[in-house]
């Protein structure tokens, strides 16, 4: 897959399992919008109206939950959170304004990308519990009826969880795009540049290199 | 959606999920059913005529040890008189309750409600679910403060009774009320409702129900379905809640919520557009690519 120069830095697996995340994820943030907010519900027509945006939801939110599951399993090792990752949040102002020199060099995944990536899994399995007994009020297996004061609560923490998603959501994918050139391909052939590689990643890059 | 609930000629005062005020500029008076429990004799007729009226399909009824003809709701029953048999002094006292939609002037499924048309209210009072609107997320349930809704899981959409609304905007009253043989079912506007209630009332207190009341919770801006409750001060035994309210906490926060929500996402695409214009894309530099193949 690498072409020359280039480094390997997501395998065929990982590419799949993050897309079926990341295009699940935005599919249930828009029918999740659409039902939150009047002004935004023309988004339902999308998917083909307001009851099959109803009915899909909750489905595609299984897909969601068994990508995370998937994606934890093939990523916890690498991500986690070390000495060098506190440094690195220390700096995150500096990170910020792209003054990469008071930035500590990062591994393959800096620290940023490390919390995005347990926040994402900690939200995963808060929108599975609020949400099977919004999917299901009447009950499910032994549990419920959800019925009354308990889908309320329900709704405002799946919504509250849905504003923090979004909003990681939103640095995601312009840290993965128009920020840094070069990364969105990482996602989609799998390999980038060594000069992205030591740009963002110095440490991995050295560890590419030497093996 | 709302040039369509207009062509059936009613006034309307809220639609769900809508944020625009609701377009009608003509208006009605507010009506009530006023239910007299004490003069109700449990003939179920109100029962029959509401199924013949709106063409319900007919549910076996079930012997479980009461006068009551079904156990409970269901999409297709939308009138169940509850027959609760309380032990009292060693006597045993029949409490009542005709069990359908109370059009709460304050309508807490309407509030819920995230389909834009699914529920409306009227001027009149009635609140009525639109079922081509619905998309059966069932929240409505959970916003009634008095159980009434119900799911019908083959239609995925939800029922209730409508207070006959075809038969009320043709000039006429409800089936239920059309058809209850000792009048113990009125039908009015609010105003004389409340009057006649007031009498009741007092009528009542002389021949020794020192606790009659009138059922009219202002938790939910009151009812369009009010109750002459015999035994005020056993509420709850008539199965009927003392304090209803239309917006319980969470779903008031939600409404909070949600505008914070709205701005935070509004927000954060504006940041990520400024950060963009005041930093730029980091290109890699071209010379470590040359160094790096």
């Amino acid at each position: 897959m690498s072409g020359r120069g280039e480094i390997q830095r997501f395998t065929y697996a990982e590419r799949v399992v993050h897309w079926v995340a990341g295009l699940s994820f935005v599919f249930l943030l828009l029918t999740g919008l659409a039902f939150s907010h009047p002004r935004l519900y023309w988004i339902t027509v999308l998917v083909g109206g307001g009851g099959t945006a109803r009915v899909l939801h909750p489905w595609i939110g299984l897909l969601f939950f068994a990508s995370v599951v998937v994606v934890t399993l093939i990523w916890a090792g690498d991500m986690r959170i070390g000495d060098r990752d506190r440094a690195w949040l220390k700096a995150i102002r500096h990170y910020a304004v792209h003054d990469k020199k008071n930035v500590p060099p990062a591994g393959k995944y800096n620290a940023g990308q490390k919390l995005f990536f347990w926040s994402m899994g900690a939200l995963g399995v808060l929108y599975l519990a609020t949400g099977v007994p919004l999917w299901l009020p009447g009950g499910v297996g032994g549990l419920g009826p959800f019925y009354g004061a308990a889908v309320n609560t329900m709704r405002v923490v799946h919504y509250g969880a849905t504003v923090a998603g979004g909003l990681l959501l939103i640095v995601h994918v312009y840290l993965g795009t128009v920020a840094y050139p070069g990364t969105l391909g990482s996602m989609l052939h799998g390999s980038v540049t060594r000069a992205w590689a030591k740009m963002h990643h110095p440490l991995w890059q050295r560890e590419q290199s030497g093996s | 959606m709302t040039a369509q609930i207009q062509q059936n000629g009613l006034a309307i005062k809220r639609i769900s999920a809508s944020p625009d005020p609701a377009p009608g500029i003509r208006r009605s008076p507010e009506f009530s059913k006023l239910v007299d429990i004490s003069r109700c004799i449990g003939c179920k007729g109100c029962e029959v005529a509401c199924k013949e009226w709106n063409e319900l399909g007919v549910e076996p009824t079930e012997n479980f040890g009461s006068m009551q003809s079904h156990r409970d709701l269901t999409p297709d029953t939308w009138l169940l008189m509850r027959f609760n048999e309380i032990e009292k002094e060693g006597d045993l006292e029949w409490l009542i309750k005709k069990d359908a939609c109370l059009h709460c002037e304050e309508p807490g499924c309407l509030y819920a409600c995230p389909a834009p048309g699914a529920i409306i209210q009227y001027e009149n009072g009635i609140v009525d679910f639109n079922q081509d609107n619905c998309i059966g997320c069932q929240y409505c349930v959970s916003g009634c403060p008095f159980d009434i809704p119900r799911f019908n899981p083959e239609t995925r959409k939800v029922y209730k009774c409508n207070m006959c609304v075809d038969r009320v905007e043709a000039g006429l009253e409800p089936a239920c009320v059309k058809t209850c043989p000792t009048n113990a079912i009125a039908w009015g506007t609010k105003d004389d409702m409340q009057t006649l209630a007031a009498k009741k009332v007092e009528g009542l207190k002389g021949r020794g129900y020192e606790n009659a009341t009138l059922y009219d919770p202002p938790g939910v801006g009151g009812t369009h379905m009010m109750y002459v409750v015999p035994h005020g001060d056993q509420l709850e035994e008539y199965d009927l809640p003392s304090d209803p309210t239309a917006s319980p906490g969470a779903l008031a926060a939600l409404v909070g919520l949600k505008r914070l929500g709205a701005g935070a996402f509004g927000l954060g695409l504006l940041a990520t557009a400024l950060h963009y214009l005041g930093f730029g894309p980091q290109e890699p530099a071209a010379e470590d690519e040359d160094a790096g193949a």
